[in-house]
Parts: C-alpha cells; structure tokens; sequence
C-alpha cells in the first residue's frame, strides 16, 4: 500500500512542477515543489497557505480477485490569502488558480507503480489508478479561503507487498 | 527471484472511445483494423482513415444471433447445435456534436446547411446556395487556396464544404463518404456538397485562402471539386438512404490493457433520437446535456482466414507484465 500512496504523490510532485513551477515551498531547508503529505511531515499547527497538503483517509481491500486490490482515499486540502501584492484581494483567484492545477495534476489518471524505498526507485509490475477529483465547498475563514478534493487512489498488491 | 509477472483482475476501465471509417459503398469495402498491427496507437490520433468521435457513454453491445438445437432419437436430445440467424446491435451515446456524430446518429442523408444565395426562397433542408468558388492550385488539407475576391466570401470561424458539382448522375455521391444514394436525376448543382462529409472549420481568412483548423476528410482538394460556406448541419426524419460505415470501439484498462470491438459494417438502425441527461440531481427538470444517441445494426463479412460470417471482433491486448 505505501508504495502506491507514494507513487501517487510522486506522480503529482513531477506534475505539478511542470504545470506551475511557481509554487514551491520551503521545507526542512530544500526548496521543493509546493505539495506534500502532512503523514510524512512534522504535525503542522496550520496548515500552509499556497501548497498542497495530501491527507490519506479511508481504506477498502478487496480480496476476492486474482490480485488484491487496494483503495485509499486521499484529501487534497489547500487554502490562500491571496497575494501581499494585491492586499488579499486576488485569494479567489488564486484558490481558481489552484483548484485548476489540482485538475491538471490527477490527468492521466494513473502512474506506473514504483518502490521508493529503493534507491533508484524500482519499477513494480503494476499500476496505480485513481478517480476523478471531488471539490468540498470553499471554507472561508477571515481572509483565508481553502478547499479539499477527494481522490479515491487504487493499487494491486504485488508480491512482496 | 522477483516475480516478473502478476495476476490480474478484471479490467477497470473509465469510459469508450469510439472511431469511425466510411465503407466504400461502390466497392463494398469495409475498413479493415487489425489489433496486432495498429492495437497500440494513441487513442488521440488513430491510424487512418479512422475517425476520433471522442469518448461516448452507455456503450452497450447485443448480440440477436439465434442458434438452434438439431434434436435426435425418441425422446428427442440435442445431437448438436446450428447458428440460424447472425445479428448484433450496438447503441450508444455520443458526448458531443458534430457533423459525424449527427450523421452518425441519424437514420438517413445527413446534410450540409449550405449558406443562402441573397434573397433565394426559403427550403426546408437549405435555400438555394450562394454559388460555390473554385480552389486554386497550391491547395493542401488545411489551406484552401482562393482568388482574393472568392476569399474575402468567406469568414473565420465558419464552415466549409468542399465537393464536386452535381451532374445528373445516380448512385452513390459525396467524397471521401458517400454522403446519399441519388436514385434520379435532381436539378440541384449543389446536391453533393449538400451531403458531403467533406466539411471544415475555418480557422483563418487571408487574401490567399482560408486556413482550416483541422484537415478536410478528403485531403487535398480534388480536380473538379468546389467550396462553399456552411451555416450548420440538417437531417429529416424519413428517406430510403442507410449510411454505413465500420466501427471501433476502445476500452483501456487501468493497468494499460486494451479491449477493442471491430464492427466491419455497422448501419444506423434507428431515426435521429437524442437523450436528456440533467446535469446534477438539482437540474432534473432545469439544464440538462442533450446527448445524439446512436443505435446501429451490425451487418456480416465473410472472414478471408476461414470463410465464416461474421459481424464483430473483439480483441484484447493484456496489460505488461500481466498473467495470461
């Protein structure tokens, strides 16, 4: 399971540095691009403007098929103030702007499956897949607007796994 | 030692791609696929002549082949069993509208709405058409070449069909599709690009022709063929014409594997229909995507490999590195 959740965060790193190289974010030192999993991070005590947080939630195993399949659900939250240039007032296009990259970012709706535990990473013998995003409601909270789309991610276990 | 294959399930798959190609009526020739040869192209850019009609929805097959028990002895036991009947039918819905999926859905002609000739009397599939300009040399798919005064006819972000003059002749019409079957002679020198296929979307005008945002069906203009503007498309509940062309149809799995249904022959069974599909449970009665749907009987080759009557193919590609 955590190869596939891997892989599915790796396929949207790569893919969001190529759909907006603008938005990063600093990071234990290392300026990275600007999504990550709040699991694999010190707890945060807000969640950061202006990136991506990948939250995993629920869990659903089949095991009635020739290879067992895994479902995972996955929150994507983001949320924005907006730019100090434009005094806040652009935060509804910039949470537009990131409601597009998280589009962009699920298509294609798959990416190979690799064990990232190797270095270099290992191709495995499947693949990852997941469905369409589903957006929340914004939250507006003071100046802050945020947002979660929900992705369901499924994966085959493979030997070893 | 690692495991280089795993076993797989079921395919998932999202959704179907649909193509099209035109039968060669004159000649009867189905257009061929073959999945070991072209089973990997990219399901943007099919190999030709095949036509993208997108993604489709409630893509549903049926098979009507009737077979039948030849009994024996008392009392009567199935001895074996004999294909009386070869039939199929596929229906489907098309996501969008264009010339092809509307004539694709309808039972008959589908024509061309061919711009009006100033104060022509009013027709219900079209007035008398504006008179049709000549390309000149030079023309490819994409650019249409055109005497400065002819160009300055047309605008961007039209329409154009491009076809021969009607002559008085009977038969099959319309190029690279044929377009209607004309029984008798008619008077309409604009018939065939009435029922052409052969139509585009104008991107660009210039003093030297138009630029067309895709490439004509028919590919560079043929000697003798003419173009005029298109204000949209208008079909008719009746008539005696039944298109037919071959079908396929693409289901790829999760993992990359292909599933593929060749129809050799397919012939719209059905009159223009559409379905209503609200756009969310708040619209049940309010906006709602009107969708062409498309049903289509599937008529019979003779299969060169063994001689046997058929009507579908259905191939599979499996995924990489998966157990067969």
């Amino acid at each position: 399971m955590q190869n596939a959740k891997d892989s599915f965060y790796m396929a949207l790193r790569t893919r969001l540095a190529s759909i907006n190289p603008e938005r990063t974010i600093l990071l234990r030192g290392a300026v990275r691009p600007g999504i990550l999993v709040e699991e694999a991070e010190a707890p945060f005590s807000q969640l950061p403007n202006d990136v991506f947080v990948l939250r995993w939630l629920g869990l659903g195993v089949d095991l009635n098929l020739a290879s067992t399949m895994v479902a995972e659900q996955c929150e994507i939250l983001y949320q924005t103030c907006g730019t100090q240039s434009f005094g806040g007032l652009d935060r509804g296009r910039q949470l537009s702007e990131m409601d597009e990259e998280v589009t962009a970012m699920a298509q294609p709706f798959y990416t190979p499956k690799l064990n990232y535990t190797a270095t270099p990473p290992a191709a495995m013998l499947t693949k990852v897949f997941w469905d369409e995003p589903r957006f929340s409601p914004i939250v507006t909270q003071r100046d802050r607007l945020s947002r979660s789309a929900n992705l369901m991610v499924y994966s085959y276990q493979e030997q070893g796994e | 030692m690692a495991m280089t294959w795993f076993s797989a399930p079921a395919p998932v798959a999202r959704r179907v791609r649909g193509y099209f190609a035109p039968v060669n009526r004159s000649a009867q020739a189905p257009v061929l696929f073959d999945p070991s040869e072209q089973g990997g192209f990219c399901l943007n850019t099919p190999p030709s002549p095949w036509i993208d009609l997108g993604w489709i929805q409630e893509f549903t097959r049926k098979a009507g082949s009737r077979t039948a028990a030849v009994l024996t002895g008392i009392p009567a036991g199935t001895l074996e069993q004999v294909r009386e009947t070869l039939e199929a039918q596929v229906s489907l819905e098309f996501l969008s509208w264009t010339k092809l999926t509307m004539a694709l859905a309808t039972g008959s002609q589908h024509m061309n709405l061919l711009a009006p000739a100033s104060g022509a009397s009013a027709a219900a599939d079209g007035a008398q058409a504006a008179p049709a300009v000549i390309p000149q040399s030079g023309s490819t798919a994409t650019f249409i070449a055109l005497a400065a005064a002819d160009a300055a006819r047309f605008t961007a972000n039209s329409i154009v069909a491009m076809d021969a003059d009607y002559t008085g002749q009977t038969g099959f019409v319309g190029s690279p599709v044929s377009g209607a079957y004309v029984r008798q002679a008619l008077t309409d020198v604009d018939y065939i690009r009435r029922v052409t296929y052969n139509v585009a979307f104008v991107s660009q005008v210039s003093t030297t022709g138009l630029t067309l945002a895709d490439p004509l069906p028919g590919g560079v203009p043929a000697t003798g063929a003419k173009l005029q503007a298109a204000t949209g498309f208008v079909d008719r509940e009746g008539g005696s014409f039944y298109q037919e062309w071959s079908g396929l149809f693409v289901m790829e799995g999760s993992q990359g594997e292909r599933i593929f249904y060749y129809y050799p022959r397919l012939q719209t069974m059905v009159s223009a229909q559409e379905s209503v599909l609200p756009l969310d449970d708040k619209n049940k009665e309010g906006l709602a995507r009107i969708l062409l749907k498309g049903q289509f009987l599937a008529l019979p080759v003779t299969d060169p490999l063994d001689g046997e009557r058929v009507v579908c193919y259905r191939s599979f590609l499996p995924a990489a590195n998966a157990l067969i």
